[in-house]
């Protein structure tokens, strides 16, 4: 990106300032800092959102539902067909955590979708976290059901005694790098997108104060709202992709034949 | 109603031929306007798909890069680690760099069969064949 020049004088807004966690209520416990950030603020904000949501709109449970209701239904519905899909009726085991992550990211997605606000999952702690999560369940539930044979997800069958080891060691290499993909991904395409929002933002400011040019901000403004259309696209696909590959990850937890 | 049904159902009919006529006019004019609002339905969908996949088409694109760099960076990680454990620099760190990248290209490789079965399952593998690009 055309960064400006050292002299430029107010220039740019800086982009990444967004990003910024600061306390709200500073708090320590045994010398740790937990002090509770606007990152935790917009946490909270979410998982209430999502509570108060689900909570009202499941209140009259008619048989016909009316608009809320048949809202709550259809991301039920779009969950439970999307894990049913991937791990089969086992995996409906795990359904509470798979739509609780799926709801969680989705929320605190479009949250920073809102201007001004927080955008939780853009920060690699938070999506870190989540994916060990994940990766902790498919470790555990796998070695629980399955035992030590959880492990022949590390040897391919018809493979040759000589190349076994090599094989073993990137098989290896491939599964603990899942969580890492898994939690970059997200948290990068929040980032990444964030970021150019704010910087053709940016650049609609800078050429407002720069005399005849002002004549061309309409240009980067237009792009800015394209963007925001990608990025409200984004953020779905996004909280999609981690749910689906989530739902993968279990299946190989519970059926690790193949 | 029962009566139509029954003068048709003796096979003569009991309408006037320019009944029939007028009748069967409106019949086929609504076959054509049905088959004009089916076809545009049609058109609205397969152009909402063709969005939606080529919106997804992004996150598949990120998902490969991920993937690919995600094994490189463990594997040249737990080479490092067992290098420092060992010391045996910088030999297992190289060996587990090219296992990473291994590794990488395995994830994408798999990634990609998933991601063919998944478009396949949500398109019929209509997209990306036969739409020209005009826009």
């Amino acid at each position: 990106m055309a960064a400006p020049k050292a002299g430029e004088g107010t220039g740019m807004p800086d982009p990444i300032h967004q990003f910024e966690i600061h306390a709200i209520v500073p708090i320590k416990l045994f010398g740790w800092d937990v002090s509770f950030t606007n990152s935790s603020l917009f946490m909270l904000v979410a998982v209430l959102l999502i509570a108060f949501f689900f909570i009202v709109s499941m209140r009259s449970r008619s048989l016909v539902p009316a608009r809320l209701q048949s809202t709550a239904e259809v991301s039920y519905e779009f969950v439970a067909g999307m894990l049913r899909e991937s791990a089969g009726e086992a995996g409906m085991k795990y359904f509470p955590l798979v739509f609780t992550l799926f709801i969680f990211i989705f929320v605190a997605n479009m949250l920073g979708m809102i201007p001004g606000a927080f955008t939780v999952t853009s920060h690699i702690v938070v999506t870190a976290a989540l994916a060990a999560i994940v990766f902790l369940t498919v470790l555990v539930v796998g070695f629980a059901k399955n035992g030590i044979r959880f492990l022949k997800l590390f040897v391919p069958e018809g493979v040759p005694i000589l190349i076994l080891p090599l094989v073993v060691a990137i098989e290896v290499i491939s599964f603990i790098s899942r969580p890492v993909s898994h939690s970059v991904r997200l948290f990068a395409n929040m980032l990444a997108g964030h970021i150019t929002l704010k910087v053709f933002g940016g650049f609609v400011v800078m050429l407002l104060g720069a005399g005849a040019y002002a004549a061309l901000a309409p240009l980067p403004l237009a792009m800015a709202v394209a963007l925001t259309a990608l990025e409200v696209l984004v953020a779905f696909l996004q909280a999609y992709v981690f749910t689906m590959l989530t739902c993968m990850y279990l299946n190989d937890a519970l059926h690790p034949g193949h | 109603m029962s009566d139509p049904a029954d003068g048709r159902g003796s096979g003569k009919g009991q309408m006037s031929p320019e009944d029939k006529a007028a009748f069967e006019g409106r019949v086929s004019d609504l076959g054509d306007r049905l088959g004009k609002v089916r076809a545009q339905r049609a058109a609205d969908a397969h152009a909402n798909l063709d969005a939606e996949m080529r919106g997804r088409g992004m996150a598949y694109g990120m998902r490969m890069a991920a993937e690919l760099v995600a094994a490189v960076i463990v594997g040249g990680l737990i080479g490092f680690g067992l290098d420092r454990w060992l010391g045996s620099t910088p030999w297992l760190f190289l060996l587990f760099f090219v296992l990473g990248f291994v590794a990488g290209v395995l994830n994408v490789l798999r990634a990609y069969e998933r991601m063919q079965k998944e478009i396949k399952a949500r398109t019929g593998g209509r997209i990306g064949h036969g739409i020209a690009d005009e826009d």
